[in-house]
């Protein structure tokens, strides 16, 4: 009986989460895991990740708080304002805490470009929470397309002159989570790995492999169509959307699996492109998103 | 070409193949195996899914058999009105073109931009690529790059070493 056999459980994707989610709350109550404090920095982005991040499903947002971590600074979602949100950010730094940061730090005019509030009655930028959490947090995770290489906020021209976070902590090793949003199971899975089993295994980028490893081509139920070279010519056509620009065939994450709002749908399920959200260089390097003048023979009827 | 019968013995064809890697993957424990086996059982189900879609369009239209499907390669289409593409040898010596090749003027060279209908070709170190189907170039363009151009500097700022990239491209010609 050494043979591993096919498991009898339900193999969804919820099935799989509620599983997960119930161990994780038995072995809390039992003391075997602890709640760690995490610091959800937001610099210079549109807060897209932390939507994205309340729309999570097995776990919700409010497992998390409840029963992952102790949100301790999260510049959209905290209840206090002014100095005394700065007053909790500073009050972090002594403890032992995992931080987050979704956004790019805007370097401009010694990063004035991007001020998240004020200690001492002096502007606090990004630059400088940047750094200083950077420095001391145990464990560093860039969420987001702007934060893991700039993204849109350093999309030419760039006038806030918006870099990574990568590059004012150059010696931090941190996880990369890239994704214009990240999908919140990509952030609350790494999140737990990190709670559970440390820090999860990753590409040469900094990606968890258990989600960015796979190409979307690979994985994509149009790929017959792809490789039999039938090609949609418009959006909402059925087949392959190579023609269109579909920028699935460069990327890698499981979005054909894992799909979208609560594993729904996903761009292609929808007949639309991969704009290639979650590769580095978006979205200058995935730029055009669609395009119908192309390689593409338009026969005459 | 795409008969009822010779769909149905695709798909036959294709549960036979899925019901071995099935049987595979529950007696076997190497890692690397399998992951090459489970991609395979993923493509297997992803053409039967088309295969049925197949069937199921010409079941709804009873005097429509055969389907406007090409019966081109991925790789030729597209490139039908071009000279057809020699079998391609990856050998090492690459960068010296065969004799009998085009030679592409970098003017020439542009206008194979991968607009309007036109293939999409790129130049690195002399040699002009077909890169029309190539998947890495969805509507002609890569990465912020578009095709119709000499592109040996940035092949060596991305990919240096990896020549075997450029050894499954067709070659269309040299650039002069």
């Amino acid at each position: 009986m050494e043979q591993p056999i096919l498991p009898p459980e339900s193999l969804t994707n919820e099935a799989i989460a509620a599983r997960l989610t119930t161990t994780a709350d038995k072995k809390q109550r039992e003391g075997l895991i602890k709640k760690r404090n995490l610091v959800y920095l937001e610099l210079n982005g549109c807060s897209g990740n932390i939507i994205s991040l309340l729309n999570g499903q097995n776990p919700t947002f409010e497992y998390t708080l409840h029963s992952l971590v102790n949100l301790r600074y999260s510049n959209s979602l905290m209840a206090s304002e002014g100095e005394q949100a700065t007053e909790k950010l500073i009050d972090v730094l002594d403890e032992d805490f995992i931080l987050a940061v979704e956004g790019a730090v805007a370097l401009k005019d010694e990063g004035l470009y991007n001020v998240i509030g004020s200690w001492n009655d002096q502007p606090l930028t990004g630059l400088q929470a940047a750094q200083m959490l950077g420095e001391r947090a145990s464990h560093i995770l860039a969420v987001g397309a702007c934060a893991t290489h700039g993204g849109v906020s350093a999309a030419k021209p760039n006038p806030s002159e918006s870099v990574s976070l990568q590059d004012v902590l150059p010696d931090r090793n941190m996880i990369k989570l890239p994704g214009c949003p990240v999908h919140p199971d990509w952030f609350l899975g790494t999140l737990a790995h990190l709670l559970l089993y440390g820090e999860p295994e990753t590409d040469n980028l900094g990606r968890p492999l258990m989600f960015y490893s796979t190409l979307i081509h690979d994985r994509c139920p149009r790929r017959p169509f792809f490789d039999r070279g039938i090609f949609a010519e418009k959006l909402g056509d059925k087949t392959c959307l190579f023609k269109l620009g579909c920028r699935g065939p460069v990327t890698r994450t499981d979005c054909p699996t894992r799909q979208w709002n609560g594993s729904v749908n996903w761009p292609i399920g929808d007949d639309t492109p991969c704009i290639g959200c979650s590769q580095f260089g978006f979205p200058d390097a995935m730029a055009p998103f669609i395009s119908f003048d192309t390689t593409r023979v338009v026969k005459d009827e | 070409m795409h008969n009822i019968a010779l769909l149905r013995l695709q798909m036959n064809h294709l549960v036979t193949q899925a019901r071995q890697d099935l049987h595979s993957l529950s007696v076997m424990n190497d890692q690397s195996d399998q992951s090459q086996i489970l991609q395979r059982l993923w493509d297997t189900v992803s053409t039967m899914h088309f295969i049925s879609e197949m069937l199921a369009n010409q079941a709804s239209m009873p005097g429509y058999y055969v389907l406007p499907a090409p019966t081109l390669l991925p790789q030729q289409n597209g490139t039908t009105n071009q000279t057809s593409i020699p079998p391609i040898t990856p050998l090492p010596n690459q960068t010296l073109p065969p004799p009998n090749q085009r030679q592409f003027t970098i003017e020439e060279l542009a206008t194979y931009d991968g607009k309007n209908g036109r293939p999409a070709y790129v130049a690195v170190d002399g040699v002009v690529y077909d890169v029309t189907n190539n998947r890495a170039w969805a509507a002609a363009t890569h990465f912020g790059l578009t095709a119709g151009k000499d592109y040996t500097a940035e092949f060596q700022s991305c990919h240096a070493g990896q020549q075997s990239i450029l050894a499954t491209l067709p070659i269309e010609g040299s650039l002069t």
